[in-house]
């Protein structure tokens, strides 16, 4: 006969990018925890800034960063196995792009953008690509060559390109990134329950 | 009456989208349904269907079925047909003359100098058109303009139109099912009921004057 259990309990999770101070658990029992609304619905109530009771100290507490890590070294083996790939094969890529590409990607991780979704044109570049809303942005990079391009539905909204030279400083064509990207301070994330531990706000 | 000639701005053409060709594994990748091919001369071409010659979603899916039998067909005579590999026909996107002509005068595509689709029987394939853009001589990074014009293309497409060929209706999973809403949204045949008529008219007598050889290959 199957048990089933007999409670369950919500785990939040709170996300914090690296310009965030992390919680101090050295302080009294009654913790302030800055949160921003998110979109899981039981926070929908809670006000922006809360006293959040001893209990809630058990809410583990991660970096964006930790989650970034697992997205890009995805992105690297999925950009590895495109190098990999038989000649003629439409998503293989060429040793040179594969280098500029990950060199691209590890100034990205750095600066915790999410990880992109990829795709090619040929062998001579590969395309970073993310949707925000209805508009997209791209990065073609190839072995000695960058473009960026954010576009709406309607029209192209601005093109730049980058040389070998500027390839060396990535930062620089990673401004558009950041500008299309406009992360948020921090999230909630519902996470797994390990040790359920009745929530209370 | 004429056969073959100017592609109107108003005039549907249709991209057929081809299982694995147009997909990143199981999932569609819109990016690949567009692909562009440089020429020797530097342009970019592609190739589309054009209404006039497939009139009905019938003609434009059989259209479709027979390119990924070809496909498979060359492989098998190669001996490289592989069973994942093999091509399964998905559906097709619906673009417009104007869209594509107005590659030409986009903001921030100042390299593209012309795109125009110019009807161009192929491999007996009389609804076959090419879709050609010529960019300016020295373009300095043609991948980042085929992610632009591809990025441009794929805003202005409508579908899909889904089907699966005869050929595949044994598969458990048909890849037709990933394919995703365009932006410009769902497909919709607006001609009116006696215009669909008259393009069918038409069609069937073109057809009939290229078969025979009345109208010059």
């Amino acid at each position: 006969m199957l048990n089933y259990p007999a409670k369950i309990y919500r785990q939040a999770m709170v996300v914090l990018d690296s310009s965030s101070k992390p919680p101090d658990a050295s302080a009294s029992p009654y913790k302030t925890v800055q949160l921003q609304l998110s979109a899981t619905g039981f926070m929908d109530d809670m006000p922006t800034e809360t006293l959040i009771l001893t209990t809630f100290s058990s809410v583990p507490v991660i970096w964006e960063s930790e989650l970034r890590q697992q997205e890009y070294q995805e992105l690297g083996a999925a950009l590895g196995e495109m190098t990999k790939l038989e000649e003629g094969d439409e998503w293989k890529i060429d040793p040179p792009v594969y280098n500029a590409a990950c060199y691209i990607a590890a100034g990205l991780m750095v600066h915790s953008f999410p990880a992109p979704r990829i795709f090619n044109h040929g062998t001579k570049s590969v395309v970073f690509n993310w949707s925000y809303g209805a508009d997209n942005m791209y990065l073609t990079i190839s072995a000695d060559h960058i473009s960026t391009l954010i576009s709406s539905p309607e029209r192209i909204k601005r093109r730049v390109e980058y040389s070998l030279n500027e390839l060396t400083d990535p930062s620089t064509a990673l401004l558009s990134v950041r500008a299309f990207l406009k992360k948020p301070v921090q999230r909630l994330v519902s996470g797994a329950v390990t040790d359920p531990t009745e929530f209370v706000g | 009456m004429r056969c073959g000639g100017y592609i109107p701005d108003g005039d549907s053409l249709f991209r057929q989208s081809v299982y694995p060709v147009s997909f990143k594994g199981r999932a569609f990748a819109r990016e690949k349904c567009l692909k562009l091919y440089e020429q020797d001369d530097g342009s970019l071409l592609a190739s589309l269907t054009w209404e006039r010659y497939a009139p009905t979603e019938e003609l434009i899916h059989s259209y479709g079925c027979r390119l990924a039998f070809r496909r498979n067909e060359k492989k098998r005579a190669e001996g490289k047909l592989k069973d994942k590999d093999r091509q399964v026909y998905c559906g097709a996107y619906e673009l417009k003359g104007k869209a594509i002509r107005a590659l030409a005068t986009s903001d921030e595509l100042d390299e593209v100098l012309s795109a125009d689709v110019v009807h161009h029987v192929e491999e007996g394939e009389i609804a076959h058109t090419d879709l050609r853009i010529v960019l300016k001589p020295g373009s300095l990074n043609i991948d980042g303009t085929k992610t632009a014009i591809v990025d441009r293309l794929w805003s202005g497409c409508s579908g899909p139109l889904r089907h699966t060929c005869d050929c595949d209706r044994g598969m458990v999973e048909h890849p037709s099912s990933s394919l995703i809403t365009a932006p410009a949204g769902d497909y919709s045949d607006i001609r009116p009921y006696w215009l669909r008529l008259w393009c069918i008219v038409r069609f069937q007598i073109c057809n009939w004057l290229w078969r025979n050889n009345f109208w010059s290959r």
